[in-house]
């Protein structure tokens, strides 16, 4: 006779076996998205920690689904990166520091030539490791705490002060037409989002002619800033830059037009306010603003553009139209380009992790990406891949390019006291 | 001396004793090999695993002092840590002390700030004393993000590897000889407080705090006492942690993690050396088997809706802690001696 409880224990247990059964089977066979793990000994194989779940699975999500469809692309369509196929093994990190620990271990140890991550933070848990391996990896969005000093790790796009310091130098070039410096005040987000654009402000604004009057803080779950714009109102500043996401962008935008301060300021934001959700939210009030976006829009006509929708619509419709998506479909591209220029120039017998960081990732010179962001080039002393971002202005309720792409100057942070 | 009918001993020292017969001190001889080995046959992946399992034992170990024996429930936990992550970072960074240095002033830190959180313990109990505790996680962590000076705020800080004298703890091998060293000292530590003066006052106030006023023990004294050695080994953890992973942020120690730690210790069972040990081990191998099992599940079954393997994790993991709750609500620490006693009287 089983006790009750013990039959609920076996039944559940039994269930997961059954289920995990042929999961079991095909990760002895290899296959996901592409990748054919643990088949063949001349692919390329390449590490790519996700952050599918947890807290950023949002943005992770959408990333994930897009770099691994890219893939899917070279390997099916391209017939690989030179006749080789990519074999990917990909590991949900959850947005868990520790978790991305193990994970780059395992990425390691598992004989892959790169690694990529999406976000600054999984990276940051990584790049010690990777760091002291001698391993290279790149992340989509990044900090400026990871590529200074250069390293082994690389920043795909330009990071939130890189925003900061294009758009203050669009702003001068172009908008700026009063006498002296322009009184600049910034509302940040209470995270990297806001304080890169801070760090970026601290180290070049004097030199670049501006006067930062005001730097107010504010949390994302903040539902108004009036205190803080009426304190900046009696400061009279010539433009606001907002460094946070879509919801307190939205607010901030919205309170300033109910205090009458805009239209009138000149309101500029980064990358991370500037979506269609931003319009959405402040709606009549967000027209006007500017910002600045590292990529381009869905369905502007790039080479890339075509089969990456089509991929998009075919596997993953629920991503399409998500910015996020077109990032990482670059970020795929972008790997494969590194493997291609390391298999040209050392051959695919002799790849090995640093191979392809030497011939590879310092090879990249001008790369399009299909036309979906700046062009993907390395400098030597700037782990930066792509610096250039565009400017653009909400135009009858569409986010409309308005300048071509613009170089952000490479920050020394490293050579500030007050770096950390 | 060890009989079919049981273990009988002579003295009270034999009675005390950790190790009673023969037999255990083997098994234990068995234990130490194979981990001292470990680095032998396992690969830089698992070796990792391993090391992150073994600063979670630690961590566990202080929070069942305070909460399985002490009766103290606490929620910020991974606040403590981060206390010893940042000190012993702070320490072996900015101040170019030596690793062993960061490491005891990680614990003492901890376990002060522990003991100033624990005043209110005083006067509130249960869910009041884990609102006071929730608030230590957020306090905590504000002041690491806003101390830009000296943590790096938001933007982290680099940590160096660990080094005693000429010795470097650079990679996961060498790392793991050092935290499997201080795992078995908290073990040992743990163990025999549970056997102390100390350790019976814990277990008393845990029971009925009135009736340990009535027996002379001073509760107010025990549980700060017991605050301090908790938040003590989570500042020990957090300064293995720092210096494994060689980078902090502050978003590294959420209120999560100090949720996964109370789960730790129900799952492992509470009130129990073995308990800890065994819950942190089944929770980091369940997560790496999410990590390895979720993208297969993607690729296995196309037709999932979207997003479905994005909740195995969180679903396996609040599973896993029902199913503990209604069947074993003794922890696996329950289970495992019931197969030791199961096989005391093996082959019969």
């Amino acid at each position: 006779m089983i006790r009750k409880p013990l039959k609920i224990f076996l039944a559940v247990s039994m269930i997961l076996a059954i289920a995990l059964i042929p999961v079991i089977g095909n990760g002895c066979s290899g296959g996901d998205n592409g990748s054919t793990e643990g088949e063949g000994t001349g692919d390329l194989k390449v590490g790519f920690s996700i952050c599918y779940t947890g807290v950023a699975a949002e943005k992770g999500r959408p990333m994930g689904n897009a770099k691994l469809d890219c893939i899917k692309y070279v390997n099916e369509e391209m017939g690989g990166v030179d006749g080789h196929q990519v074999e990917v093994m990909w590991r949900d990190n959850e947005y868990d520091a520790a978790k991305a620990v193990t994970i780059i271990n395992e990425i390691i140890d598992r004989g892959c030539l790169m690694f990529t991550t999406n976000s600054s933070k999984m990276m940051g848990a990584s790049m010690e490791i990777a760091n002291r391996a001698d391993f290279p990896g790149f992340t989509v969005f990044s900090a400026p705490a990871l590529t200074h000093p250069p390293q082994h790790i690389y920043g795909q796009m330009p990071d939130y002060g890189d925003d900061w310091a294009a758009f203050a130098r669009y702003y001068l070039d172009n908008i700026w037409d009063g006498n002296g410096k322009p009184k600049m005040a910034m509302f940040l987000l209470n995270n990297p989002t806001g304080y890169g654009a801070r760090d970026a402000a601290r180290a070049l604004a004097e030199d670049m002619g501006i006067d930062i009057i005001a730097t107010e803080e504010h949390a994302a779950t903040t539902i108004s800033e009036m205190e803080s714009l009426t304190r900046v109102k009696a400061m009279n500043p010539d433009v606001l830059y907002i460094s946070s996401t879509p919801q307190p962008t939205s607010i901030i935008v919205q309170n300033a037009v109910a205090l009458g301060m805009y239209p009138g300021v000149t309101v500029g934001c980064g990358h991370a306010s500037l979506t269609s959700v931003l319009v959405e939210l402040a709606g009549s009030d967000a027209e006007g603003i500017y910002g600045v976006y590292p990529t381009v829009n869905w369905g502007d006509d790039v080479p890339a553009m075509d089969k990456m929708t089509e991929y998009c619509q075919e596997l993953h419709p629920e991503d399409y139209g998500n910015m996020d998506y077109i990032t990482s479909w670059a970020e795929g591209l972008i790997v494969a380009e590194i493997l291609r220029l390391a298999v040209e120039n050392v051959g695919i017998d002799n790849l090995t992790p640093q191979a392809v960081e030497e011939y590879g990732f310092k090879a990249l010179d001008g790369f399009s990406a299909g036309g979906l962001h700046g062009p993907v080039t390395y400098t030597p002393g700037d782990n930066r891949l792509s610096k250039s971002v565009r400017v653009f202005q909400v135009e009858d309720g569409d986010i409309v390019p308005i300048s071509g792409w613009i170089e952000a100057p490479l920050i020394k942070y490293e050579d500030f006291d007050w770096f950390s | 001396m060890e009989q079919a009918t049981g273990v009988r001993s002579y003295s009270y020292r034999q009675d005390m004793a950790i190790f009673r017969t023969r037999r255990q001190w083997i098994w234990f001889g068995v234990l130490l090999a194979f981990l001292f080995a470990a680095p032998l046959y396992w690969g830089n992946y698992w070796l990792g695993v391993a090391n992150l399992t073994g600063i979670t034992i630690i961590a566990a170990l202080g929070l069942n002092i305070l909460t399985g024996y002490c009766g103290q429930l606490s929620i910020g936990h991974a606040g403590f840590i981060a206390v010893g992550a940042y000190t012993s970072a702070i320490m072996t960074n900015r101040f170019e002390m030596p690793f062993l240095l960061g490491l005891v002033s990680a614990g003492f830190i901890s376990g002060l700030i522990g003991m100033v959180f624990g005043i209110p313990s005083l006067r509130v109990k249960g869910f009041y004393l884990a609102i006071s505790t929730i608030a230590a996680q957020f306090i905590i962590i504000w002041v690491i993000n806003h101390w830009t000076s000296l943590t790096g705020g938001f933007t982290g800080m680099s940590v160096p590897p660990a080094s005693i004298g000429s010795i470097n703890f650079i990679g996961q091998s060498s790392q793991f000889y050092l935290i499997i060293v201080f795992v078995i000292i908290a073990v040992f530590l743990s163990n025999n407080l549970s056997r102390t003066r100390p350790g019976r006052a814990f277990i008393a106030i845990r029971d009925n705090d009135l009736a340990a006023q009535v027996m002379g023990i001073n509760p107010f004294k025990y549980k700060l006492i017991a605050f301090f050695i908790g938040c003590f080994l989570a500042g020990i953890a957090g300064s293995l942690l720092a210096h494994w992973t060689g980078f902090l942020n502050a978003e590294n120690f959420t209120i999560m993690d100090s949720i996964l730690y109370i789960g730790i210790i129900i799952i492992g069972g509470l009130g129990t050396t073995i308990g800890p040990i065994l819950g942190s081990i089944f929770i980091r191998l369940l997560q790496q088997a999410i990590t390895i099992i979720s993208p297969l599940l993607e690729s296995t079954y196309p037709t999932l809706p979207a997003g479905f393997t994005a909740g195995i994790g969180p679903m396996i993991f609040g599973l896993v802690i029902i199913l503990f709750l209604i069947l074993e609500p003794r922890g696996l620490a329950h289970r495992w001696s019931m197969v030791k006693t199961s096989f005391q009287m093996w082959p019969f």
